[in-house]
């Protein structure tokens, strides 16, 4: 199927969304809330594009549209820079502490505002986390209230019964909003504490028991050695020397 | 049939130099603990081994990915990891039967041996021919079956 993007006609599969045709042509949309992992989410409003349909044109979100007729679609007008803008002004002064949207700040001007930042807050609500979560097989959390109270949660605030301490929510944040901490023997993550498994031979912590069940239903193998990631080559290295004695 | 690298342990000598190259190539460093490649040495009997990725067709780091991010490469057989795709959840980094696949937290990402695209460089500068990468002929194969055999014990299942 043929389509314009930015006056550029380019070929595309019909039912692939705005945003990966434009990437796959080498058109650059920003996205906050999108992951190659699970795409679009529709969440930030940040890809934003203007889609011309015959004489219609209107404004959608490029990462969730799937792409079934000829249509002419520009990525970068005056009403989608303002959006834009406006976006990432609200944004920043909800997480002004992180590094990641200060960059993006700087890289959208921004006018004068009355609007000051909340310093207490490192939440974007992209929601990569909930969709990391989901796609781990836990689902442990989600938004939780909603409008101005809207956050990331666990059900009722309670320690999170089916997280499973993987981290994946706190590796994923683009900002450094999920408070994850490990001591000698514990991982905190969710108000939920996780005894760590360590490592038969040296003592260092592999991972939490419930980590450990995740890869054995996933047909993950050697965990019964109980071994560290660095002690698995020293174990592989020492079965081959024996035959080598 | 897909090259691979084969190990000759009685030819290493535990110089290390693989782990400096492999580091280097992939990170522009010289930094043996964000290698793909490690030497193990055992001073007391003078044996030394390079663990590496075995590129298993039923590769553990491939199950327990959630989102599919580890794949074959068609054109040279290793198993990659998309950094795209990657959640950074490093359950392939515990599930890795020989330690091959490493977090690296400098550059945030999973790290494994991906065969440097078809042209090892740890091979290419080995300075005792203790790995080589080859095409798996009839008689390669062999030998890789009977090193498929030591490692029965380290893996479950051999192919």
């Amino acid at each position: 199927m043929r389509i314009i993007i930015d006056e550029k006609p380019v070929e595309v599969e019909p039912g692939i969304t705005i945003l990966e045709a434009a990437r796959q042509n080498g058109i650059d949309i920003p996205t906050l809330c999108y992951h190659e992992a699970f795409g679009g989410q529709g969440m930030c409003r940040m890809c934003m594009v203007e889609v011309k349909n015959g004489t219609s044109s209107r404004l959608v979100a490029s990462c969730t549209y799937p792409i079934s007729e000829e249509i002419e679609v520009r990525t970068s007008t005056p009403a989608i820079a303002r959006i834009r803008r406006n976006i990432i002004g609200l944004l920043y002064r909800r997480a002004p502490n992180s590094e990641f949207m200060r960059q993006w700040y700087e890289k959208y001007e921004q006018p004068q505002s009355r609007l000051s930042p909340d310093v207490e807050e490192s939440c974007i609500l992209c929601r990569l986390c909930v969709k990391a979560c989901e796609e781990m097989g836990s689902s442990a959390i989600a938004a939780v209230f909603r409008g101005t109270e809207k956050r990331i949660g666990t059900p009722y605030d309670d320690a999170a019964t089916a997280c499973i301490g993987c981290g994946a929510c706190a590796q994923i944040c683009p900002t450094g909003a999920i408070a994850m901490t490990e001591s000698e023997d514990r991982r905190t993550i969710w108000n939920r504490e996780f005894a760590l498994v360590r490592c038969q031979k040296c003592g260092r912590p592999v991972g939490t028991g419930e980590q450990l069940e995740y890869i054995a239903s996933k047909g993950g193998s050697a965990l019964e050695s109980g071994l560290c990631q660095v002690c698995r080559k020293k174990q592989a290295a020492v079965r081959v020397s024996e035959f080598y004695r | 049939m897909d090259k691979t690298i084969v190990v000759q342990p009685e030819k290493c000598t535990g110089c290390h130099t693989c782990e400096l190259v492999c580091s280097f190539t992939h990170t522009e460093e010289f930094n043996p603990t964000r290698s793909r490649i490690s030497v193990i040495n055992f001073e007391k009997i003078g044996f030394a081994f390079p663990v590496l990725c075995q590129q298993c067709g039923e590769a553990a780091c491939m199950k327990v990915c959630p989102v599919g991010a580890v794949s074959k490469n068609a054109v040279t057989g290793a198993m990659e990891i998309n950094d795209s795709k990657c959640l950074r959840c490093q359950m392939c980094t515990i599930a890795c039967p020989v330690g091959a696949t490493l977090y690296d937290p400098v550059a945030n990402i999973v790290a494994k041996c991906d065969l440097c695209q078809g042209d090892p460089q740890c091979v290419k500068l080995c300075p005792s021919g203790a790995i080589s990468y080859q095409a798996a002929s009839v008689s390669s194969l062999s030998k890789r079956k009977a090193s498929a055999a030591r490692f029965t014990e380290v893996f479950e299942e051999v192919g």
